[in-house]
């Protein structure tokens, strides 16, 4: 029965014998683009833990370049703290809709000067503060940093006392001038590495 | 029902509809992949400079045009006025502090002059008033020794080749190197990212099947430190009599694999004036103690804590005054650990008071085995009975040296610091019961009697340097030939500022 209804769509589908030859021709040009559009946006790496994929936007450079030279630098990447670690599904769910939004938002030209975390985010990243802080916490002190009512307005979190954790305060497009791209590769003079 | 294609056949609009969306289709991924592609370019003008940087350009001032911040933060590296318990920016006179080495050092120029280094702008003219190199009569350094102090240094070795360039004389190659150690030392011209731009380094890691574009970039952030900081000797034997810059690192890092480096290839650096010793003087092994710490071990790198972010009137940046973390203790230290100031600076302290003490014993007996060593060829004694003698005496000093000449009074890693002592002072008190034993053979009574080596003047008396003398001749040098340079330099490359 199905197989059916599938011939069927197909024959509906399916060119006039004259016209097959450039409809094979534009879905090719279809395929091909959507391939280099794979490549060129670097699609499989954002399934990766990689700090080095937050960075194929260079907009997130001063995020990337305050985490590297900060407490964190050595012990978390982004997603450690920027995506829910609880459970496979959920952390995948989440990467799949910030994804798609930071895309919209970046080939739009929609992206501010000072990025500023969302909701979502803030939640997940609160969450995160406390999963590998909790032995530094208090039980009581802990609910009162906000563990419990998200909902409620005057919920607490973490980096409203601990501000510059750990991207520091000074935090903008603008005011990381002269950051040098993390993919600049190190260079090795031709004169050195030619002389054997 | 129908297929399309009859339907199409009907009704030939549908066929131009369909036309018309499957452009627009095609031209919407189109658009979608450039805008990609612009915007990964746009990644590649973050870094703007107004003024391209010339490749051969070695003026720190002139790259300072296009990072005012960074150069700005970098002159202030000439700062000499902070002074920690034990090290800082300000200048130390180590045989003053410690009269002891300039007898565990006779014969060989450390016991003329030996100072706390100052600030990188510093290098070109610590290293023309440094007694080590020189005067307007005497030229006793190699080229090779100019190699650390400045990016003129890549520049002539591109043009003249890396042997050639560590062939002659330190005097023959001044006129070329003025600028101090800056900029090009450790970013490429183009793109600011991190360069290697010394041939040992990158030789070293090489015979150990390593390749410098291997490493991650926290590791570069220590390693462009490490094409200087660290320890390396002369090796004239592999070169044809050319000083070739050598890092000892085939065996390993530690004090011992160097060592047993140097014993397998029977080099020495220099033969002592009393013990008639081949010695080994030990450079400044930073990047090799520190990687043996907790610091080092947990992936901090040098600039983390040398050089940490900065924010200045709103904007960011790496702040390029290389100095002593302990002058900045909120944007190093704290940055990790949340204790007071105060209390930090107690910590580092507490741990070098306690190397120090141990240098201290490791010292006293060291000169004692020199001057006892001195005693007993003076009364007869002979090689074979020296011998044991004199590789304790080796061994002890090295292990000595290699914490004491690194930075930091072995901060870097207290507990390897403390270790390595702790093998010299155990085979400086070998050599001296050896010696105690050669001695009393000889006829003499034990413990003999030791000069007075108290002060630095005293003991640069005891190895017999005339100091007014050397003074008097680097004073010429600095009065004439380093003028002379300046001239050169500042005709070669347009400018030459004075730091």
């Amino acid at each position: 029965m199905t197989e059916h209804k599938t011939k069927n769509f197909l024959h509906y589908l399916l060119p006039p014998p004259n016209w097959r030859f450039s409809v094979i021709i534009v879905l090719g040009i279809l395929v091909g683009l959507v391939i280099h559009i794979f490549n060129i946006s670097n699609a499989v790496s954002y399934l990766s833990d990689e700090p080095q994929t937050c960075v194929n936007c260079h907009v997130m450079y001063p995020e990337y370049a305050t985490w590297e030279r900060g407490s964190h630098g050595r012990v978390t990447t982004c997603n450690d703290c920027h995506v829910p670690q609880d459970n496979v599904i959920r952390k995948y769910m989440f990467k799949a809709s910030d994804g798609l939004r930071h895309a919209t938002m970046f080939t739009f030209r929609l992206e501010p000067q000072v990025i500023r975390i969302k909701d979502a985010g803030r939640n997940v990243v609160q969450e995160n503060c406390i999963r590998c802080h909790a032995n530094f916490l208090h039980p009581i002190a802990l609910r009162s940093i906000g563990a419990k009512g998200i909902e409620d307005d005057t919920e607490r979190v973490c980096w409203d006392c601990h501000r510059e954790t750990p991207h520091g305060k000074v935090h903008s497009l603008s005011s990381s001038a002269n950051i040098i791209r993390p993919d600049v590769k190190t260079v090795v003079p031709k004169w050195i590495s030619n002389n054997k | 029902m129908k297929s399309l294609s009859e339907r199409i056949v009907e009704n030939p609009k549908l066929g131009w509809i369909l036309f018309i969306v499957t452009v627009v289709v095609v031209v919407l991924v189109a658009v979608f992949a450039s805008s990609i592609f612009e915007r990964k370019n746009e990644a590649f003008y973050t870094m703007q400079m107004v003024k391209p940087i010339a490749d051969d350009e070695t003026r720190n001032e002139v790259w300072g045009e296009n990072f005012p911040r960074q150069y700005e933060s970098y002159r202030k590296t000439l700062d000499t006025n902070f002074a920690s318990k034990h090290g800082g920016s300000v200048m130390r006179d180590y045989l003053e502090t410690y009269p002891d080495l300039v007898v565990m050092w006779a014969g060989y120029s450390f016991s003329k002059e030996y100072n706390q280094g100052r600030g990188h702008a510093h290098a070109i003219e610590d290293i023309r008033n440094i007694l080590r190199t020189g005067g307007q009569n005497s030229d006793p350094m190699p080229a090779t020794c100019w190699t650390c102090k400045s990016p003129d240094v890549p520049r002539v070795m591109e043009k003249v080749g890396i042997a050639e360039f560590y062939k002659g004389t330190w005097k023959e190659k001044g006129h070329d190197i003025v600028n101090p150690i800056g900029c090009g030392d450790c970013h490429d011209n183009k793109t600011m990212g991190l360069k290697i731009s010394r041939p040992a380094l990158v030789e070293a890691f090489e015979r150990q099947g390593k390749k410098m574009e291997d490493f991650s970039r926290q590791e570069m952030r220590s390693l462009v430190c490490a094409q200087c900081h660290v320890e390396y000797y002369f090796d004239k034997k592999g070169h044809d009599g050319v000083p070739y810059l050598t890092f000892p690192w085939d065996n390993g890092f530690s004090a011992e694999d160097m060592e047993k480096y140097y014993d397998d290839y029977e080099f020495s650096d220099w033969t002592h004036k009393l013990s008639r010793t081949p010695m080994l003087k030990a450079q400044h092994p930073d990047y090799e103690l520190f990687m043996t710490g907790v610091h080092g071990k947990r992936g901090v790198s040098c600039s983390d804590c040398h050089m940490p972010y900065k924010s200045e009137g709103g904007v960011k940046f790496t702040d390029h005054h290389v100095q002593s973390p302990l002058a900045n203790v909120a944007n190093s230290c704290q940055v990790c650990h949340r204790e007071e100031t105060a209390t930090l600076l107690e910590d580092v302290y507490e741990r070098q008071d306690k190397i120090e003490e141990l240098r201290g014993i490791a010292e006293h007996n060291l000169a004692a085995a020199h001057l006892e060593a001195k005693i007993a060829w003076d009364n007869g004694a002979t090689d074979a009975q020296m011998k044991p003698v004199q590789t304790y005496i080796r061994h002890a000093q090295w292990r000595w040296d290699w914490v004491a000449a690194a930075n930091a009074l072995g901060f870097h890693s207290p507990v390897e610091a403390m270790r390595v002592l702790g093998t010299s002072i155990e085979k400086a008190k070998d050599a001296r019961k050896e010696l105690a034993l050669v001695l009393v053979n000889l006829g003499l009574n034990y413990p003999v009697e030791l000069p007075d080596i108290s002060t630095k003047e005293k003991a640069q008396k005891v190895i017999g340097l005339d100091m007014d003398y050397l003074n008097k001749d680097k004073e010429e040098f600095l009065n004439t030939t380093a003028k002379e340079w300046d001239k050169a330099a500042k005709e070669r490359q347009g400018t030459l500022i004075k730091y």
